[in-house]
């Protein structure tokens, strides 16, 4: 892998103008770092294909030939259970924070009341927020609810602590919207669920696309609410689910590894392919908390 | 367009009650009867076991169904304690025997099995009767065990042949020098443990307390109510403890008890402390080294019975406020029954509580043996963690964890566990 | 002011109603009640809560394992930003760099991809790395002639809590990585292009220009990387099985959760979780500090 990539950038390289010194160490050391990042993912798939003993006593060679029953067991013996509920939960929570958080959007970027102002402060403060610190009231709550060890034990505490960082990054996209759009709308008699809905809501997809991106990477790789609010196994998400799996497995390592692809791969994919909005949210997200 | 975001909402509502509902079951008709069955064994080889036995009985019951869930070990004591007291209590689940199970019971919503025995006498005196002690309380038995066990040393065979040890050793300082000869005989590791796992070290401790400490002073300390933990045979049995762990090697604290077994089912590893429920990985590889086993040996100067086996039946037990009790009882009656028990040692290879379940044909001579050791061992000791409360047990387990990685004395493991103690001691005191 | 007008008072409130009572109920309910409960000594599986006063308070004080807690989230936040933020910005500029311009976005996919990873298949990944007798690591070292630095990284007191941090670095670098490369990307060119025409070294360039730019980021990356410091859970909990050996790689989050679901004690995890919001607020007042400057 890295032999093969090498050569071919260098060769990129060496077109254009001589290398100084200074290049090529940096170079080799941006070629280092690729080996760090890539290597253990590749031994991820590569020690899936192969035989729990080959994976402990010949750690370095590639499978003799690829166990491909590895990821038939891996996925009869929990994951494919794991991974609906994880898809549930990633959908409900993206469609619960996308719904409240752009209505709330709409409410605090159109109508400037002093009330307005008020509840941007706990919006605000929610986002510093550490979810940690609310853990263990939470799961009293939810119990009295009797939604423990439900997905909604997950896919609500999702949702309210997304709230407050997606209510802020849609209110700021329609507080750029201007002011005339929604005027003229008016004037046609629309009510303000209507300019929400016919105008706000398609204007804004990008972003709200780019809210959903980010919602779906949070939702699908919460561990501690996952671990502590289900129970079950049934209702196990992906992440606290490879846990059972790594202990129910005992001595299989082939079929843990699948399981590690399966969960990790197909969203790796999902995510590098959406890679624009998924940045442009970070960074959206990160610079207002 | 309001009625678009209504619609939304809507849809969004209906998605998570349907959710909440269970919405991935199918439907489910009236006359069905569903059943809810918690236990703590989500691995393989149980996991199949339970599934086959479970659609056996359904098929049998077209009347019931069961609706299985698990958990592994450690959270499994979490959440049974969790669901006991809250409304979606399971009808059956599986309970560890002793401190564990009396916590359980005194929730007052376990099921006394006393009538069920009555009214069966035949199914009464199906179990090894000593395995039913643990379970009962008072005089009520909240209850039935379908697992035994007992935790004993095992040795590699050929590795103990090969550097010329003849006997089983019969006290620790007999025990040293098998190690020894073990060492010199170029393993580098004689015995190990995965230190990493707490509950690991639990067993150990629980056996050498047992060992050394006299049983009243025992029975006073693990009570959560006068428990003190000023003995001075605690630091005796942990400096034990920490001689073993100094033939273990540097890997020691960072390996798992299972980590451990495949070593030692690998022909990596010359000895190790394992249960009997273990037996059935080691018979199942059929690569694996020939093995014998001995009780954990005695203590010079120790005030302990000596022939006590540690270990402790495991067992299903009923919800109290359960709305099927009939069909509940129908379902543990099958799960214990002769067959399914004989079908268990099969499958798992592990020793039941069922008399005559474990046989020649669906068994294996150390299996047989393990079980006979049970039966004349003149009693059992309770896993530690399931002994005392657990956070002076956590004190124990992570204090000499951090004694074998170096970071603390025993006598600061002593003292935390002591704090621990009295805390409990006056909570214990205030209800 | 003029859009206030219009419509009836009510509406505006209905957008909002769902967001307020989500966050009301499920955030800021059980903030408060957390100073409640950590009055109060109670169980997980026991309705009955038993009023201790400030007993939980005084506790936490005396508690040693408080402050090794501490000393590792402490340890987590300055590693976190000398690598992910000082090490992240340079890689940044280095992948930015014209003279890199061919292999820059190959490498950027490659370090950004660790962080689409779920934390607990990281986490058990590292498993394998860092298994002392078959691990990854360990057996390269044996492979390169260096078997004398052969430890059993996850075993011992010295070197867990650091092998842990390693672990997040791996992680989050790549993160931390694009924030910059983005905000680099923003510099106007002609910038460089003056710089360059002054014949100015690389590494002048990259103060004179790159960094005054990437101020603001780099601030609000540093408060990222402390918060998230603060709020380690997975890492200790999955790779050393909740802090071990002993306590010594526990962070707050984990030693809330022991407490609160394993040593059964849920009123003294609520005085933790206590001490973690002081933290954030402190973080948070100080990030609010840092934004009114990083606008002057």
């Amino acid at each position: 892998m890295r032999t093969a990539i090498l050569p071919v950038l260098l060769s990129h390289r060496r077109v254009r103008n001589p290398l100084s010194a200074a290049q090529v160490v940096l170079f080799l050391c941006l070629c280092i770092g690729f080996v760090m990042i890539a290597y253990p993912m590749f031994w991820i798939i590569m020690s899936s294909l192969k035989t729990s003993r080959e994976i402990t006593t010949e750690i370095w060679s590639l499978p003799t030939t690829p166990l491909w029953r590895n990821y038939v067991i891996a996925w009869r013996s929990g994951i494919s259970q794991y991974f609906l509920n994880s898809m549930i939960v990633t959908i409900s929570t993206i469609l619960g924070v996308i719904v409240v958080a752009s209505l709330a959007g709409y409410g605090l970027s159109r109508y400037r009341m002093l009330w307005t102002n008020l509840v941007l402060i706990p919006i605000m403060g929610g986002m510093m927020l550490n979810p940690q610190v609310c853990l263990i009231p939470l799961y009293r709550i939810l119990t009295n609810l009797g939604i423990r060890n439900t997905l909604l034990a997950l896919i609500v505490p999702y949702i309210a602590f997304r709230l407050p960082m997606h209510t802020l990054i849609i209110r700021s996209f329609f507080l750029a919207i201007p002011r005339e759009i929604e005027e003229s709308a008016l004037m046609d008699g629309c009510t303000g669920f209507q300019i929400y809905g016919h105008i706000f809501v398609p204007m804004s997809r990008p972003i709200l696309v780019t809210s959903a991106i980010l919602t779906s990477y949070y939702a699908w790789n919460e561990f501690m609410f996952a671990l502590i609010f289900i129970d079950s196994n049934r209702y196990r998400t992906i992440p606290a689910g490879l846990m059972n799996f790594r202990d129910a497995l005992q001595v299989d390592y082939g079929p843990l590894l699948a399981g590690m692809v399966i969960s990790a791969l197909p969203i790796m994919i999902f995510f590098i392919s959406v890679q624009k909005y998924f940045v442009r949210g970070l960074l959206a997200g990160s610079v207002k908390g | 367009m309001a009625k678009r975001s209504a619609t939304v909402l809507l849809l969004l509502v209906t998605a998570l009650v349907s959710v909440t509902a269970g919405g991935l079951s199918e439907a489910k008709s009236n006359d069905v009867v569903t059943l809810q069955f918690f236990h703590r064994w989500p691995m393989e080889p149980r996991f199949s076991y339970f599934n086959e036995v479970v659609a056996e009985f359904e098929r049998l019951n077209p009347d019931i169904r069961i609706e299985m869930d698990m958990v592994e070990n450690e959270s499994y004591k979490e959440k049974i304690r969790v669901l006991i007291s809250s409304n979606d209590m399971p009808d059956v689940f599986t309970s560890w025997s002793d401190s564990f199970a009396l916590n359980l019971a005194r929730s007052g919503r376990v099921r006394s099995l006393n009538a069920i025995l009555e009214r069966n006498p035949e199914f009464a005196q199906s179990f090894i009767q000593s395995q039913l002690e643990p379970f009962t309380f008072d005089g009520i038995t909240y209850g039935l065990p379908l697992t035994i066990d007992g935790k004993v040393l095992v040795y590699n065979l050929s590795m103990w042949q090969e550097a010329g040890i003849a006997q089983e050793p019969r006290t620790f300082d007999e025990l040293i020098t098998v190690l020894d000869r073990l060492k010199s005989a170029g393993h580098e590791t004689p015995i190990l443990e995965g230190l990493a796992n707490p509950w690991a070290i639990s067993h150990f401790l629980g056996t050498l307390f047992q060992r050394y400490i006299p049983a009243d002073v025992l029975a006073r300390d693990y009570n959560e109510a006068t428990g003190e933990f000023t003995h001075p045979g605690y630091r005796t049995a942990i400096e034990y403890f920490m001689q073993l762990v100094g033939y273990m090697g540097p890997s020691a604290t960072s390996l798992t008890h299972t980590e451990v077994r495949n070593l030692f089912i690998a022909g990596r590893l010359p000895m190790m402390y394992m249960q009997f429920a273990e037996f059935g990985f080691v018979h199942a590889d059929p690569s694996s080294p020939a093995y014998g086993f001995f009780n954990f040996p005695g203590i010079c100067g120790g005030h302990g019975d000596f022939s006590l086996l540690t270990g402790a039946p495991e067992g299903l037990m009923m919800s109290e406020t359960s709305r099927y009790p009939e069909e509940a009882e129908r379902f543990v009656k099958f799960l214990l029954s002769q067959e399914n028990a004989a079908k268990f040692v099969e499958q798992v290879g592990a020793p039941v509580a069922v008399v005559g379940a474990v046989r020649e044909e669906n068994s294996y001579p150390t299996l047989m043996q393990a079980t006979e050791m049970i039966k004349s061992s003149s009693g059992s000791v309770p896993w530690l963690d399931n002994a005392m409360n657990i956070r002076v047990a956590d004190a124990f387990m992570r204090g000499v964890q951090s004694v074998a990685s170096g970071d603390m004395t025993i006598d600061q493991v002593l003292n935390s566990v002591q704090a621990a103690a009295r805390m409990v001691r006056a909570e214990a005191s205030q209800k | 002011m003029k859009s206030s007008c219009r419509g009836s008072s009510l509406e505006p409130l209905l957008f909002t109603l769902p967001c307020i009572v989500m966050l009301g109920v499920f955030v800021y309910l059980p903030l408060i009640q957390n100073f409640y409960f950590s009055l109060y000594s109670f169980s997980a599986f026991s309705p009955n809560k038993l009023f201790i006063g400030l007993e939980n308070y005084r506790l936490l004080v005396d508690d040693p394992v408080v402050r090794t807690a501490l000393i590792n989230n402490v340890r987590y936040a300055v590693i976190s930003v000398l690598i992910q933020v000082c090490f992240g910005l340079v890689l940044a500029a280095i992948l930015e760099d014209k003279s890199f311009k061919r292999v820059g976005p190959f490498f950027r996919t490659v370090f950004f991809m660790p962080v689409l990873m779920s934390i607990s298949v990281v986490c058990l990944l590292f498993g394998f790395i860092y298994h002392p007798i078959d691990g990854l690591l360990n057996q390269f070292l044996e492979i390169v002639g260096l078997p004398f630095l052969q430890r059993p990284w996850l075993g011992s007191a010295r070197t867990a809590i650091w092998a842990t941090i390693a672990v997040s670095q791996w992680h989050s670098t790549g993160y931390i990585m694009m924030l910059f490369l983005v905000s680099i990307q923003k510099i106007p060119e002609e910038l460089y292009e003056a710089c360059e025409l002054d014949g100015a070294h690389k590494i002048t360039r990259f103060r004179v220009v790159t960094l005054p730019h990437v101020k603001e980021i780099f601030f609000v990356a540093s408060v990222i990387t402390v918060t998230g410091s603060f709020m380690v859970f997975s890492e200790p909990y999955i790779l050393t099985r909740g802090g071990g050996p002993g306590t010594s790689s526990i962070t707050m989050a984990v030693y809330l959760y022991q407490s609160g679901f394993f040593r059964d004690m849920m009123g003294y995890a609520s005085t933790l979780a206590i001490v973690i919001f002081v933290i954030s607020v402190v973080l948070a007042v100080f990030q609010a500090m840092v934004f009114r400057t990083g606008k002057e």
